[in-house]
């Protein structure tokens, strides 16, 4: 006997017990009696598509047991609105669960639903901020973040300085590299400049430029700076400066980051006659200082011949 | 971890406690949904060690090291500036490098002439076979992801060459209750049919040779509604859009020889889609990054699972030499794929500027096949660093004391999803693949996509062997490059479904 079969709320339901397949199943999971009552329950009312208060609970109790549970989410869903059940109460419940389970697909995709019908975002952006203090690297907090901004236009609402705050606690912090790209060009297709417009462009080498001054060997504002040359297809002569402030070649520690070499390589690629000195510039970073990616190096030398760089041959 | 320093045999694992079960039941994932592996959990809040903290260990034996493992190359850059993630990654190369440089040993490992710990096959098959058995209840935690652990396990024991027919009638009797009637299997009885569910069931399926359990008709209904409109793929009926649900599907579609047509029924009919490919390749390019790395879903950040997922796609429908480089910019990915090989511990990481971890072996490490085929490149050359990633995942990547298995990076316990993923990179790292260029991309009477068997592969010769510094009994069998199982369990399961139809 358990919670379900002793509760007179649940008589009318006959449970639906797990069909384990044969006499001796592979990976089988040794069940508590409450998960296996639960999903009994669940079985039987998903069979005749039951949404009602008493299903609400036992989602909520399953989800409890097992957040993973992809089934019970969906389910939970459509009952949600199939009861038109308060939006709002929703999120709050959400909230609790968020924080206790946030590795999860799942919860990010229900709140995502939620939030979606609901039609205000108003507590999100902070809701997301507090995930973030728990793992500034969640890929799904940042992929619900930029679907908030999608969703509700909050592109100007300071998500330019959200990132800045980000990367002032962490300059290394990709993700908040990668969502700064996306409220820079996200809007392209609706004609929103983003890099290709000068002045954005300017601004956003000044912001890398910035942040590789603080850790010259992040890769994230190289990665950066790469991008806005593929895509704005601005010569790469203009990072040269830039690039030889932390790859000299000419003085014993004039190098100070590895990707400036990589780019100082392709920046002298596409000078006139530089082929030879990238060469050796794509040498120095196979023999010294980055051995481990000697094979690029080497391939990346034998793409010179060809006559364009390697990484800026193709516009994205 | 200072004390991990000072000890050079590092002690047995003492037997797990249901709670250390439960975490190892929590790190699971489906297709890892983001590295999820805690990097930062267990950073001390107080260290204040020099950059490389290893580096003194070094002194003896570094005639032999690679040179990525000399101290005058770590020692090059060292920011300043410490944040998390430059915290983190001090201490995982704290962690590595004396097992990486042989100061440290790995207890109850063989090892061999070189000085690498040999590949724990018996314990590794030991492992794999202990995940088969009843899980205790914490393991409710993978209820919805269980048909993973039938991969994991039968894959990983067919790589390590055990006969795992011997699987055939428990496994086709354990999933018949995950096949929903509409089609596709779900993570277990009475859940909803799910992409990444059937992904896995498939594959072990095939590799036990239990295929014919599977309702083609009843699949290839359900995928077309998974099929969307933009031209990818949702994972569930309402669930999320992601690369991972492309590459399921393409799996199933082709492996199966289920129709190219979408069913009658497909939603995305209604938007002028009218097989399973409309849009694929442009869906798929849009999930490229400014970074030139592949994203989950077009602008999200770049992820090497996603960039396998990606290129193994592509290569479902067409050769690699012709989807990859019409849908992406391959020098931008191959810039950011050689990016992330991690140095000094040779692994690779799932983003810039995270941590190695093995199952990138995997993610990674089989990206080379796909992306030097879409480069026409030959064998004679290779885009980046076999031996490190060998060394990682031998000398750091294996658990030792008697258990078995294989782990994330030396302060994670192994489990299965890691076990199979590591083995997999390291039969990446090991053999040669080749791609015939001139082989049929489609399969010219029934329609059905043959561009993902046109594979060959090649052991490695005796000379890279020594270079590798590892020995015959160290190397894994070739693994697919698409569709991650044996050659011999792909070329069996292609004349299988020769005959198409439903
Ligand atoms: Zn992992």
């Amino acid at each position: 006997m358990g919670k379900y079969s002793e509760d007179p709320a649940w008589a009318d339901i006959v449970p639906l017990p797990t069909d384990e397949g044969g006499p001796n199943p592979l990976a089988a999971i040794a069940y508590s009696d409450e998960y296996g009552e639960a999903m009994s329950y669940l079985r039987a009312v998903m069979a005749s598509n039951e949404f009602s208060p008493r299903v609400l609970e036992l989602t909520d109790d399953l989800i409890d047991m097992n957040p993973a549970h992809y089934t019970v989410w969906l389910y939970r869903a459509q009952c949600i609105f199939e009861l038109k059940y308060p939006l709002e109460d929703e999120l709050a419940w959400l909230n609790e669960t968020a924080l206790a389970h946030q590795k999860n697909y799942q919860i990010w995709h229900h709140r995502n639903t939620i939030v979606d019908k609901l039609g205000k975002w108003q507590g999100e952006a902070e809701f997301v901020e507090q995930m973030f203090e728990l793992d500034a690297k969640n890929y799904h907090v940042w992929s619900h973040r930029q679907w908030l901004v999608k969703r509700f236009g909050l592109w100007e609402e300071g998500e330019l300085e959200f990132t800045e705050r980000m990367l002032e606690k962490d300059v290394r912090n990709n993700s908040a590299w990668n969502h700064r790209w996306y409220i820079v060009n996200g809007r392209e297709a609706e004609g929103v400049r983003g890099v290709t417009h000068e002045g954005i462009r300017m601004r956003e080498i000044e912001f890398a430029r910035k942040a590789i001054a603080k850790a010259p060997q992040n890769a994230s504002p190289w990665s950066y700076l790469r991008g806005i040359v593929r895509k704005s297809g601005m010569p790469l002569a203009s990072l040269k400066e830039l690039v030889l402030q932390y790859a000299d070649t000419s003085k014993p520690d004039g190098v100070k980051s590895s990707h400036a070499l990589d780019l100082l390589a392709d920046v002298l690629a596409e000078g006139a006659d530089g082929k030879q000195q990238a060469s050796e510039a794509l040498d120095l970073l196979s023999t010294k200082y980055d051995p481990i990616r000697k094979n690029y190096w080497e391939y990346r030398k034998g793409l010179l011949g060809g006559g364009s760089s390697a990484s800026t041959a193709t516009a994205a | 971890m200072a004390q991990q320093q000072e000890t050079l045999r590092r002690e047995d694992e003492t037997e797990d406690t249901l709670d250390e079960a439960l975490r190892d039941g929590a790190r699971i994932e489906e297709l890892p949904s983001d590295d999820s592996d805690d990097d930062f959990e267990d950073v001390d809040e107080d260290f204040t060690g020099p950059p490389f903290p290893g580096k003194h260990l070094l002194k003896q034996n570094d005639l032999d090291l690679p040179p990525w493992l000399k101290p005058e190359t770590f020692a090059l850059f060292h920011d300043d500036l410490t944040t998390t993630t430059s915290e983190a990654q001090v201490k995982v190369t704290a962690d590595c490098l004396p097992l990486l440089t042989g100061k440290e040993r790995l207890n109850g490992l063989r090892y061999n002439k070189y000085g690498i710990p040999h590949l724990n096959r018996e314990k590794h098959v030991a492992f794999l076979k202990d995940w088969l058995e009843p899980l205790p209840a914490p393991y409710v935690v993978i209820d919805a992801s269980r048909p993973w652990v039938f991969y994991w396990t039968i894959g990983g024991l067919s790589f390590l060459e055990q006969d795992v027919s011997v699987y055939k009638q428990r496994l086709m009797e354990t999933v018949r209750p995950l096949q929903n009637p509409y089609g596709g299997f779900g993570g277990g009885h009475g859940q909803y049919s799910h992409l990444a569910g059937t992904y896995a069931c498939i594959l072990a399926l095939a590799a036990a040779g239990g295929l014919e359990a599977v309702d083609r008709k009843g699949l290839w209904h359900w995928l077309g509604q998974m099929k969307q409109s933009d031209g990818g793929f949702t994972m569930s009926k309402g669930a999320e859009e992601d690369i991972r649900g492309a590459y399921c599907a393409m799996t199933a579609i082709s492996l199966l020889n289920l129709p190219l047509d979408l069913p009658p029924d497909a939603p995305a009919r209604k938007a002028g889609l009218n097989t399973f490919t409309d849009r694929l390749g442009e869906w798929v390019g849009r999930c490229q990054t400014y970074e030139g790395g592949i994203a989950g879903a077009p602008t999200n950040e770049a992820h090497g699972a996603y960039a396998f997922c990606a290129l193994a796609c592509l290569s479902i429908i067409d050769a690699p030499h012709i989807s990859i480089p019409k849908y992406l910019d391959v020098q931008a990915l191959l810039s950011w794929l050689s990016g992330i090989q991690t140095t000094p511990e040779g692994g690779f990481a799932g983003r810039a500027n995270k941590l190695v971890d093995a199952c990138y072996s995997h993610w990674v490490g089989s990206c080379w096949a796909l992306i030097q085929a879409a480069l026409r490149i030959g064998k004679t050359q290779d885009l980046w660093s076999r031996e490190g990633l060998i060394r990682y995942l031998l000398c750091c990547a294996q658990q030792q004391g008697k258990k078995g298995g294989m782990r994330d990076k030396p302060s994670a316990r192994p489990d299965a999803y890691h076990t199979l993923y590591s083995l997999s990179g390291l039969s990446a790292a090991q053999n040669h693949y080749s791609y015939d260029y001139h082989g049929p991309s489609q399969d010219g009477e029934n329609g059905r996509l043959t561009a993902a068997f046109n594979w060959s592969a090649e052991g490695p010769s005796e000379a890279e062997l020594a270079a590798w510094k590892i020995e015959q009994e160290d190397v894994v069998i070739p693994i697919h490059p698409v569709f991650v199982l044996p050659l011999d369990v792909i070329e069996r399961t292609k004349q299988q479904f020769q005959k198409g139809g439903l």
